[in-house]
């Protein structure tokens, strides 16, 4: 006891490791790097809920919403609606269409519908494929004209199109782009040269011939139908509406909550 | 919300949507008023196709009764109309017996039948056969009581035979 005495008694020199104490603020410097991946996730957690909304209630409801307008016309004598059902040549147009989509890519089949996927998720996305068919049915219905000479005409100029596209090597822009072209030009033939060609109705036949012959004698010929101004209208909201649901539309749905979950 | 919630909504909103637009493309609505009639209309439809298939299908016993009524003082016409309300499915024997007797009573002459009447009455006599082949009528009211009856009448009446000319005739009396 007596000779550990002095050694005690002796401050002066201190055997140990010195450590440093942290003041709160280089605490702070140490967890920030922590405290900025949290806000990052929710970031990454939030981008992907919103792709899915997107994916799963924004797009159908463009499709579907195109797919309501493409058939609806506005009668001319009472702007009352009138809905018309596709004719079947608009089923085969839109079922070449689709074929056209996977084929260039727009559409990866395989990153819509797989086994690795959930039941849900393969639903959900026949879902959408189902409300984009139905939008490229009515599309066709939109811009076919309704009857006579001119739907042949045109119904001949589609399927030559198609079928030309079909045996072609596309990508997905250069695909975008022939349709969009391929579209506006049949809605300028329908709703612009047609429907100027049309006669307004006219409760007196004569009085209607003597005004206005040439278009009487054109409305006769080529078995036009009249339609309220409206009618252009919608249809060109039916076809924007559409074109940006393909603009929108991802080729592949198998990346969706793939960042979550890593 | 999760993603597989998402993922179900979706597929429910988009089959609802597509409903609408089905429906709209059958009904064919002229107007946005119209709308909610035909959906009316069709709710009605759907909810009575629905009883037939659960068996559980009844007739409007309020309409019924008004065409009964309408059909004892010779209002044949508000009578079938009553009985086409009452039996919107035409599958209750007893109501389309009484739209065939309708047709059969309005259609009867001293002189002459109107044929386009009692074919009328043959045609939904066969429908009747169809739901009840026993069918027999609790009505002392009318003394043609089964369809087998009522057939022979409306055939009789729709031959042209020589004792169609016979002055007899005209006394008698409408069954």
């Amino acid at each position: 006891m007596e000779s550990e005495q002095p050694d005690i008694d002796d401050l002066s020199v201190v055997d140990a490791v010195l450590i440093e104490e942290p003041n709160d603020s280089e605490i702070m410097t140490a967890v920030s790097p922590r405290q900025a991946i949290v806000p990052k996730i929710e970031k990454q957690k939030r981008n992907e809920n919103q792709k899915h909304y997107l994916l799963y209630f924004v797009l159908p409801f463009i499709f579907l919403t195109a797919a309501l307008l493409g058939g609806l016309r506005l009668s001319a004598a009472d702007n009352s609606f009138i809905f018309l059902k596709p004719a079947l040549f608009c089923l085969i147009f839109a079922s070449v269409m689709l074929v056209l989509f996977f084929r260039s890519g727009l559409i990866q089949l395989n990153g819509w519908f797989s086994e690795s996927f959930e039941m849900a998720k393969n639903a959900a996305n026949a879902a959408v494929l189902m409300s984009l068919f139905a939008a490229t049915v009515q599309l066709f219905n939109s811009l076919l004209p309704e009857q006579g000479l001119p739907f042949w005409i045109v119904a001949f100029c589609f399927f030559w199109t198609l079928w030309n596209n079909l045996f072609a090597d596309f990508d997905t822009k250069k695909l975008l782009q022939s349709l969009g072209g391929l579209f506006g030009l049949a809605f300028v033939v329908k709703y612009l040269v047609l429907a100027n060609l049309t006669a307004p109705v006219s409760e007196n036949w004569l009085r209607s011939i003597i005004e206005n012959p040439a278009q009487e004698a054109f409305t006769w010929l080529l078995d036009l139908p009249r339609f309220s101004a409206g009618t252009g209208y919608i249809q060109f909201f039916a076809v924007v509406l559409y074109l940006i649901g393909l603009f929108l539309l991802p080729p592949t749905t198998e990346n969706l909550g793939q960042n979550r979950e890593e | 919300m999760k993603e597989k919630y998402i993922q179900i909504l979706g597929v429910i909103l988009s089959v609802g949507y597509g409903i609408f637009i089905v429906f709209l493309y059958a009904a064919e609505p002229r107007t946005l008023e119209e709308v909610s009639m035909k959906a009316k209309s069709t709710v009605e439809n759907a909810v009575t196709k629905g009883q037939v298939i659960a068996g559980t299908y009844e007739i409007d016993q309020a309409k019924f009764n008004e065409g009964l009524q309408a059909f004892r003082q010779d209002n044949f016409v508000l009578a079938r109309d009553g009985f086409d309300k009452a039996d919107l499915e035409k599958r209750d024997s007893k109501t389309q017996f009484y739209i065939a007797y309708s047709f059969y009573r309005q259609g009867w002459g001293r002189i002459s039948n109107d044929d386009a009447l009692f074919k009328q009455s043959l045609d939904t006599l066969s429908r009747v056969t169809l739901l009840d082949p026993n069918f027999r009528s609790d009505d002392a009211n009318l003394q043609l009581r089964t369809p087998v009856e009522l057939k022979a009448e409306l055939e009789e009446g729709l031959k042209v035979t020589a004792d169609d000319f016979n002055p007899l005739r005209l006394v008698r009396e409408r069954k």
